[in-house]
Parts: structure tokens; C-alpha cells; sequence
């Protein structure tokens, strides 16, 4: 019994210390915002904040508001990355999943392959391509080069959810004479909705979290997405303002934990769905 | 990620029209990635055989083949084999750890603990936090004269370190950004991990414990090999997204100090990019590929099965 | 799988080699005008212009306002060219405009450091600034600080306004010590002594005061830092023919004094200038090497730093005289076309006018590079410049290589390898010797 209690406890002590290395620097980011400069910088730290402030909440809504700007930019992008990223990858996914020629195979060694090549090294073609059609520094090159980079992991995950789908139905419906297109629309796309959430979901959030894109192939600031423009405006060369960073931080992530807590079940399915069935 | 091909499918009748349709449907997303990914590549690889800077991009001109001048002066530098060390000490420490930290911590939540749905919720916040936020967290905890780390290393040792600074330690830098590489992965490694041991099912594990298996017996011969595929899955993730990892490092040390902290895809950045010479960089990323392409290889003969074959 | 990703590789090349075949080089670039050399007389274009202009300067804190008053006036006074900001930070901005140019979509105007001359010319982008600018402006700059910018005898920029590293001291820490805050140090030596002193005090919250701030970290401009502070001791990093000169006494005098500093626990470690700027801002630094103008940084961090800053010349180690290398706000020009060309004329006479630097001097201390400026009252009466007034004087040209922002990066990287990384002071400097000589092949 004692040795039970012993274990017990100290599962809980391992998951407390686990838990607080994943949390509190986020409570630390939080409370900081909260701060003023001077008191940011006060050491020893403070763990709450002496002199509560909106000081950098309000600085950021109404001196730095460019922020605004590269976050309704992400929001764009991001969204509209994802809605043609779950279209193409439906289409991909339920022709790798259902027909079997030849070429299949080599098209999952295409996108398997392409997926673990670093972003660094396609980098500098990407700009010359994008040169070439006359995107670059515009917002749709960067949706096409961020579609394109998340289409191969989507495209797999998508076949893992149409294996899943048992395709009885659809003979059925091919022999009623529904035609191909009907049933892939109206029959099977319904079927793998969770599965079009967790590539959606997928996708808006890796393309939130995007940087190099970004940063090499957009140079005007109002074209800017979140991660290229909080690195390259914020991060001053003459000086850091840690507290506005601070609020920059949090307001940056308040959407993607709420995307994620009211859609987690989705997220979870999904990730899982791809991973475990694997 | 997944076994496309599953044996247990029937395929359906090809017609003329199937082929149609189904490559109708493939095409945009293999053009896609065609064009924007492989040509890329291969237009990389090509480059590091040639002399090429910003003045060929600017004025049009093709560079020019020099007889492997960019990888000669690579290997003689010091600098390609102290980013391959950097890279694989980062890759190596950062998947280890995420992995064991990632077990115990979904041993636990899947142990009936209270709160454990709910823990779950929250633990996963790190892991939706973009990776330069992320970046500027960590910098802002490791900060140097008014950090909380350093706040912490002084009272641990009881006031006897005073001048903690992690980042700007040749030795520690790459442990730091590889503890913010840990902050925000494991908890994507701990819910898929979760996922796998909640799908091992419960009788097998309950006849393991009348044949009077010990715990860790249990773990190791039944839930362990129930969750070879899912561990699989997880630390080749973990191996290719930390051999690619770019911002947090850029961010946090842009390679320094020293060039501790210099991988292979900083270096690669920074030639091509910091140093304008695009010929160089492009060396860099196709030895790069080239390492990342035999770890996977290796990785796959280690664990069996390969995915694509 | 071999076979898979051969035929991958095979399909991929004929598609990329195709792609290399179609593509006419420079087709969207504006073609440049090579016949029009000869400046541009005093002519406003006829047609609407807009001038593009990389400034990084826009994004940061306290020159916001200064750049949009600029473009404002210099609209209002020509209707028909506008001034179109491209801008990027500090530390991106040079592949900002490569980029963009590599595009096709080549900016007009660059504002930037010195030290980025060399990168631009040699991707052909900027052009001597003769070639647009009229024979009478340019006779009134400085000879001495036009050649600073010149290539091959030719300016590829020209300097908007100057500095040497100054040295900015705390008064009220001086005091705090016991020394005189009117007396700041004029060689190491002295330096040393009365960072003793300095180091021994604490702030009012009982952090560590830091006595001397040298950067290091891995930013060209740490490189240029530790370039002037090699000149201090009387030494260089590159002979005016742009070979490595790292093998004298004095470049070895300069990184031990780099390894002592950082020993005696004097400097923070593997700090940004903006660190740097930050410490002497909250009181936590007594000494540091800056441009004159980053005295603009750490006053956005706390503005009563006026009360207790002062300026002093570069100091004198070795046998060196304290010389220290110019740094200078720039202006890169790049060839769009004629009328481009007039109406970039107009903006930069317009933008290097006495009017237009007294608003700038006014929030930064620096030192104007036109002789007729020479007695600009904001400069002569700025209190903060006072104590270097004389210090410009023993600037001297450091040479321009295209890999000099390498080399740069490598004297930090040699610095880093003696102070944090713990290597003797003879090892760093083989190494850094090694890894420039592979750069200036």
C-alpha cells in the first residue's frame, strides 16, 4: 500500500514539474505583457506584476497597429491556404485512395520525398519561379508556394481518410449510375468531414507559424503575415522593447489556442487518424 | 505519413474514364508540387555546381560550372563539419529527449490521474504557439542580465552562479534553443503517443496482469511493440522537423556565438543569404539533403519496414 | 524506391531545364540607360515619378516621424514625384533590395551603413553617385568622406551624415566612483583603471554595473565596432589593397584587450550594440563604444538618459593614436531610367540640404558630411557630441572588399572564440586568419 501511495505520488510530482516547463513560461510571457519596461526589467524578477499596466497593450493597439495589419494578412492567408489545401487535397486524396494505377505509387514517393527537403534550399528557385510569373511580393505567390508546401503531408493524411470509408457505398451508387464526380461530391465528401476539418485546421495552423516564406517572398510591409512581420519589425536594431514583444506574443497565439480548443477534437482525430493508422 | 495502398481494398473497374477522373484529381496537387517544390530542388542542386551570386540573379546571366569549387571550399573550411556536428547534436538531443519526456508524460495521462482529459487541453498550448513567438519566449526567459533563468540558476545554487546566460555559452547555446525545440514539441509527441497506448487494448493488458507481469515487463513486451508503428511515425517527425528547424535558431543566436549554434541550415542561410553567395548556400543544402536522406534510409532499415516500398 | 526517385529526379530536370530556357534574363527589369552617364541637369521631370526608397530606418522608434516629415515636404514640393517607403529592418534590408532587384523591381534609393557599399556594387546595383548627382553638390562634401564610399576611386554612395565609434560614458556613475565625470579616459589604460572602480559599483536594485561595452555579437556592424577598436591600437584588419593585414602587434594588442574586458567580467558577454544600448539606458553600463547615433536607441528605452551621457573621443592603446574608422549614414543610388534619374537628384539635394539634417541632427547626434554645414548650430551646441567633437578628425578610411561583411562577421566570431569560447588570443587569430584568407580568395 505505502509503495502504491509512494508511486502515486510521485506520478504527480513528474507531471507537475512536466507541466509547469510547458506552462509557465507562458504565464511568465503573460504577466510581463502586463509590465512596464522598467519594471520588465527589474532584477530580481517580480512574479506578479507590481504595477499592473495596459501601457504596452495600448501601444500596440494605437502606435504600433502595423501589427494589425500583418495579422488580418495572416488571417488571409492562412485561411485561404487551408480552403484550397483541403479542396486539392480531397481530390488527391480520394484518387490515391480509391484508384490504383502504376503512377500512384510514384505519386506518394513524390510527396512523401518532397516532404522532408529543407524549405531553406528551395528557397532561392522559389524566387526566381516566382519572378518568372510576375508573384513575387504578392499574396498570392506566397498562398501558391505555401499551398504547395503543405500539400503532401495533407494529401496523405486526406488517403488515410477515404481508406477509412468503406467503398461499398460507392459501388452501389456506381451501379444505381451515379457518375464519378456524383460520388465523390455528394456521396463519399460527406463521409471524411472530420477528416477536411483536420487538414483545414492542419493547414491554417502551419501556415500561421510560417516564417521563410514569408520573410523572402513578400517585401512590402502591408503585405507582410504575422511571424516575418513581428521577426523583421519588431526585433529594432536599436533597441528591444520587451514588454510590447511580450504582448506582441500573446496577442499573436490567442487565436491559434482558440482555433485549437474549440476545434481540438477535430485537430486530435486528424493527427492521430494520420500518425496511428500509419 | 500513412500506408496509402490498403491491401484490403478492392480496386475498382478501370475504364478509359477512371483513368480520367482519377488523374484529373491527382494533377493539380502533383503540378503543385512539382513546380513549386521538386524544380525547386533540383534547380538548388544545380546551382551548387556553379558560381552563383546575387549579380547573376540580378543581371540574368547563368552561372558558371566551377569545377566543384563551392564544395571544395566547403570541406576546407572548418566551418560545413562544426554545422554537420551542430545539426546532428541538435537533432540527436532534442528527439531522445522529446521522445522520453513525451512517454512518461502520456504514461500518465493514461493512467487514470485526475484532470486528465483536461490536462491534455492545455498541455498541447505550446505546441500552437507560432515558432518565432516561441523564439522570443525563450530568449526573453534566458535573457542574460534579467532573466528568469538566470534568476532561477542563482537560487538553485544558492547565489553562486550569478551570470547565467545560457544563449551566450558557446557550450550551452544549442542546449538552450534545444530546450525551447522541446517546449513546443513535446506535447504533439505526448498526444500522439497518448493516442497510440489508448488504442492498446485493455484484455491484453488485464491477461498480462493475471499471468502476474510486473509493470515494466508489461511495458515492455506487450504495450511497446502495440505502439511500434505509432513511435515510428512520431520520431521520424521529430527527426525530420528538427534537421530542418531554421527559425527558432535564426531567431534566438543567428548561429552564434561562435558558430556554436551554426547548423547545417543556418549555414546554408547564411551563405546563400548574409554572405550573397547563392552557389555556396545551395552546397550547403544539397550535402544537407543528401545527410537528411541517408538518416532516413538508416532510420527505416533500424526499424524494419520502409514507408514507400 | 531508387528507381522512383531517379525517375523523379530525371522528370524534375527536364521540367527545371525547361524552365531555365524560357526565362529572358531581365526582361521586367526597366532597362538601364548606360549611354546617359553625364548628370542630369537641374531638370524636373514632366511625367509623375515615384522614387522608391529602402530606409529601415522607418521601422524604427523615433526616426518614424522625421522620414514622413521628409517625404511630406519634398512631396509637397515637387507634386509630381512621390517617395514610395520599401522597407525591412536593419538586419534584412540589403537582401530585401537584392531580392526584390533579382525580381526585376529595382528601388531608387538605399539609406544604410558604410560597410554595405561593397555588396551593392558588386551585384551591380548601386552606381557611382556622379553619375547622378551634379559635379558643384558633391565638391562640397568632404573629399576625405567621399572616399571613404569609393570604390576604385569611384563613390558608390554618398554619406548623409558621420560618426566614428564614439565613446559614451554615464556621468552620474563616474561620480558614483569617485571619479571626475568631465575627465572620461583617454587611453586603455586609463580606462582600465577607472573601470576598476566602475565595476565595483551596483545599481539602486543591486544589479552588476558593467565598466566598458565592446560589442561582439554576430552582426556585421560588431564587426566594424571591433574593425575601429583594432585602429585604436593602431593596427588594421585589410590594406588599403583589400589584403588581410592581421598578423601586426597592434591587431593582436586589440583582442587581448577584447579577452581582459571580457575576463574582469568588464563587458557583457556576446552583446548586440542594442544590448549594449539598453544596459547604458537603465544605468547597468558605464563605458561603451557606439555610433554616435545610437544614442538615439537608448534614449527610446528611457529618455532621462540626456541628464547623464556623455561623449568622449575613441581611445588610445598601443602604439596607436586612438584612430577609429568612419562610419557614415549613406545614400546608394541605383539607375531606373532618366527621369528617375532627375527626380532622384532632386530628393537627395534636397534630402542632404542643411534645412532638412538640422531636423535630423536635432534627434541624433552626428556629424554632417558637407563642408558647408561645418558650423550647423545643432551640432555645434549638442551637449551629447561635445566631449568627441574632435574625434572625426582621426577617422581613417577601412578598405572595401565585397566579402567585407564576412569579414566582419569573422571578427566577431574571432572575438566570441577568445571570450566565451575560451581559445588564447593566438589560436583565434590563426583561425580568423584561416577562415578570411578562404573568404578573400
Amino acid at each position: 500500500m505505502k509503495n502504491k501511495i509512494f508511486s502515486s505520488l510521485l506520478k504527480y510530482i513528474v507531471l507537475a514539474v512536466i507541466l509547469a516547463f510547458l506552462l509557465f513560461p507562458i504565464y511568465w510571457v503573460l504577466i510581463t505583457s502586463f509590465k512596464s519596461n522598467m519594471e520588465a526589467y527589474r532584477y530580481p524578477p517580480s512574479f506578479f506584476p507590481v504595477a499592473p499596466t495596459l501601457d504596452a497593450y495600448i501601444k500596440l493597439f494605437e502606435v504600433n497597429n502595423d501589427f494589425f495589419v500583418y495579422y488580418k494578412n495572416n488571417f488571409i492567408v492562412s485561411g485561404v491556404t487551408a480552403l484550397i489545401t483541403t479542396i486539392l487535397a480531397i481530390f488527391s486524396g480520394y484518387a490515391l485512395s480509391r484508384f490504383r494505377f502504376k503512377w500512384n505509387k510514384w505519386a506518394v514517393a513524390l510527396l512523401l520525398s518532397s516532404q522532408i527537403f529543407p524549405v531553406v534550399s528551395r528557397m532561392i528557385s522559389l524566387y526566381d519561379l516566382l519572378g518568372d510569373i510576375n508573384l513575387i511580393n504578392t499574396m498570392e505567390g506566397l498562398i501558391l508556394a505555401l499551398i504547395a508546401d503543405m500539400l503532401p503531408f495533407t494529401v496523405l493524411l486526406m488517403v488515410s481518410f477515404f481508406d477509412a470509408v468503406p467503398n461499398a457505398i460507392e459501388e452501389a451508387a456506381f451501379i444505381d449510375g451515379a457518375t464519378r464526380g456524383q460520388i465523390l461530391f455528394t456521396i463519399v465528401t460527406p463521409l471524411v468531414k472530420p477528416g477536411m476539418l483536420a487538414v483545414g485546421l492542419y493547414a491554417f495552423l502551419a501556415t500561421w507559424d510560417d516564417y521563410l516564406h514569408a520573410a523572402t517572398l513578400i517585401q512590402t510591409d502591408t503585405l507582410r503575415t504575422l511571424s516575418a512581420g513581428v521577426a523583421l519589425r519588431y526585433l529594432g536594431e536599436l533597441s528591444y522593447d520587451w514588454s510590447l514583444i511580450n504582448t506582441i506574443s500573446i496577442i499573436g497565439t490567442v487565436p491559434m489556442v482558440a482555433l485549437f480548443f474549440f476545434f481540438q477534437k477535430y485537430m486530435v482525430k486528424g493527427l492521430v487518424a494520420g500518425a496511428v493508422k500509419g | 505519413m500513412s500506408r496509402p495502398l490498403r491491401k484490403k481494398l478492392i480496386p475498382m473497374k478501370r475504364s478509359t474514364g477512371d483513368i480520367i477522373f482519377s488523374s484529373l484529381l491527382l494533377l493539380p496537387a502533383l503540378i503543385m508540387t512539382i513546380v513549386f517544390i521538386v524544380v525547386p530542388i533540383v534547380d538548388s542542386v544545380i546551382k551548387s555546381f556553379l558560381d552563383f551570386r546575387i549579380k547573376n540573379i540580378i543581371s540574368g546571366q547563368p552561372g558558371e560550372w566551377n569545377n566543384f569549387a563551392n564544395y571544395i571550399r566547403l570541406f576546407q573550411s572548418q566551418k560545413l563539419m562544426g554545422a554537420i556536428i551542430a545539426t546532428f547534436s541538435f537533432v540527436i538531443f532534442v528527439v531522445i529527449l522529446q521522445f522520453i519526456f513525451g512517454m512518461i508524460l502520456a504514461l500518465i495521462l493514461n493512467s487514470n490521474v485526475k484532470f486528465a482529459r483536461f490536462i491534455r487541453s492545455i498541455m498541447m498550448t505550446p505546441w500552437v504557439v507560432p515558432t518565432i513567438i516561441s523564439a522570443l519566449i525563450w530568449m526573453w526567459m534566458f535573457q542574460p542580465q534579467y532573466g528568469l533563468i538566470k534568476y532561477f540558476v542563482g537560487l538553485v545554487s544558492g547565489g553562486e552562479i550569478t551570470n547565467f546566460a545560457m544563449l551566450n555559452n558557446p557550450k550551452t547555446a544549442l542546449l538552450g534553443i534545444g530546450i525551447a525545440a522541446l517546449w513546443k514539441q513535446i506535447p504533439l509527441t505526448t498526444l500522439l503517443l497518448l493516442a497510440g497506448l489508448q488504442n492498446v487494448p485493455d484484455d491484453m493488458l488485464e491477461a498480462a496482469t493475471i499471468d502476474g507481469a510486473g509493470k515494466t515487463r508489461r511495458f515492455f513486451d506487450i504495450v511497446l511493440p502495440y505502439l511500434k508503428s505509432v513511435i515510428k511515425i512520431v520520431i521520424s517527425m521529430a527527426i525530420i522537423a528538427n534537421f530542418k528547424q531554421f527559425p527558432l535558431i535564426w531567431t534566438m543566436t543567428g548561429g552564434g556565438p561562435d558558430n556554436s549554434t551554426t547548423t547545417l541550415a543556418v549555414l546554408s542561410y547564411r551563405e546563400a543569404f548574409v554572405s550573397n553567395n547563392l552557389g555556396s548556400g545551395a552546397a550547403v543544402t544539397t550535402i544537407w539533403m543528401l545527410l537528411m536522406i541517408v538518416v532516413i534510409l538508416i532510420y527505416n532499415k533500424l526499424l524494419g519496414a520502409t514507408d514507400i516500398d | 524506391m531508387r528507381k522512383t526517385i531517379s525517375l523523379l529526379l530525371a522528370a524534375a530536370m527536364v521540367f527545371s531545364l525547361a524552365a531555365c530556357g524560357k526565362k529572358s534574363p531581365n526582361t521586367k527589369t526597366p532597362s538601364p540607360s548606360p549611354g546617359t552617364a553625364s548628370p542630369t541637369q537641374g531638370a524636373v521631370p514632366t511625367e509623375p515619378v515615384t522614387l522608391k526608397f529602402a530606409n529601415y530606418a522607418i521601422l524604427e522608434a523615433g526616426y518614424e516621424d522625421f522620414w514622413n516629415g521628409v517625404k511630406k515636404d519634398f512631396e509637397a514640393k515637387y507634386d509630381n514625384i512621390t517617395i514610395e517607403w520599401v522597407t525591412a529592418p536593419y538586419g534584412e534590408i540589403v537582401n530585401q533590395v537584392i531580392n526584390m532587384a533579382g525580381g526585376g523591381d529595382k528601388v531608387d534609393i538605399l539609406f544604410g551603413e558604410i560597410g554595405w557599399i561593397p555588396t551593392f556594387e558588386d551585384a551591380g546595383l548601386a552606381v557611382p553617385v556622379d553619375t547622378i548627382l551634379s559635379k558643384e553638390f558633391l565638391d562640397d562634401f568632404y573629399p576625405a568622406m567621399l572616399e571613404a564610399c569609393s570604390i576604385n576611386g569611384k563613390p558608390y554612395a554618398l554619406p548623409m551624415y558621420v560618426s566614428p565609434f564614439v565613446l559614451y560614458y554615464n556621468k552620474d556613475l563616474f561620480t558614483k566612483a569617485g571619479l571626475d565625470p568631465e575627465k572620461p579616459p583617454k587611453t586603455y589604460d586609463e580606462m582600465l583603471e577607472m573601470a576598476e572602480k566602475l565595476s565595483k559599483l551596483k545599481t539602486a536594485d543591486g544589479n552588476k554595473v558593467y565598466a566598458f561595452g565592446q560589442t561582439t555579437a554576430s552582426v556585421p556592424i560588431s564587426g566594424a565596432s571591433l574593425t575601429a577598436m583594432v585602429y585604436n591600437f593602431g593596427g588594421r584588419v585589410l590594406t588599403m589593397d583589400g589584403e588581410l593585414d592581421a598578423d601586426s602587434e597592434a591587431f593582436k594588442q586589440a583582442f587581448e584587450m577584447v579577452k581582459l574586458l571580457d575576463q574582469k567580467g568588464y563587458n557583457p558577454q556576446n552583446a548586440k550594440l542594442k544590448d549594449l544600448r539598453n544596459l547604458f539606458a537603465l544605468g547597468q553600463l558605464a563605458m561603451y563604444y557606439d555610433q554616435s547615433w545610437g544614442y538615439n536607441g537608448a534614449s527610446t528605452i528611457n529618455p532621462d538618459i540626456k541628464d547623464f551621457t556623455a561623449s568622449a573621443a575613441p581611445l588610445a592603446g598601443g602604439k596607436g593614436k586612438g584612430e577609429s574608422i568612419l562610419q557614415a549614414a549613406t545614400l546608394v543610388l541605383m539607375d531606373n531610367g532618366t527621369a528617375q534619374k532627375q527626380a532622384l537628384k532632386l530628393f537627395v539635394e534636397y534630402l542632404v540640404s542643411a534645412e532638412v539634417l538640422n531636423d535630423f541632427l536635432a534627434i541624433t547626434p552626428a556629424y554632417p558630411a558637407r563642408q558647408s554645414m561645418k558650423d550647423l548650430e545643432v551640432v555645434a551646441k549638442s551637449e551629447i557630441l561635445k566631449g568627441a567633437k574632435d574625434s572625426l578628425d582621426k577617422t581613417m578610411p577601412s578598405a572595401f572588399v565585397p566579402e567585407l561583411n564576412d569579414i566582419n562577421l569573422e571578427l566577431c566570431t574571432l572575438a566570441q572564440s577568445i571570450t566565451v569560447g575560451g581559445k588564447s588570443v593566438d589560436q583565434g587569430i590563426a583561425d580568423f586568419k584561416k577562415a578570411a584568407q578562404a573568404l578573400l580568395e
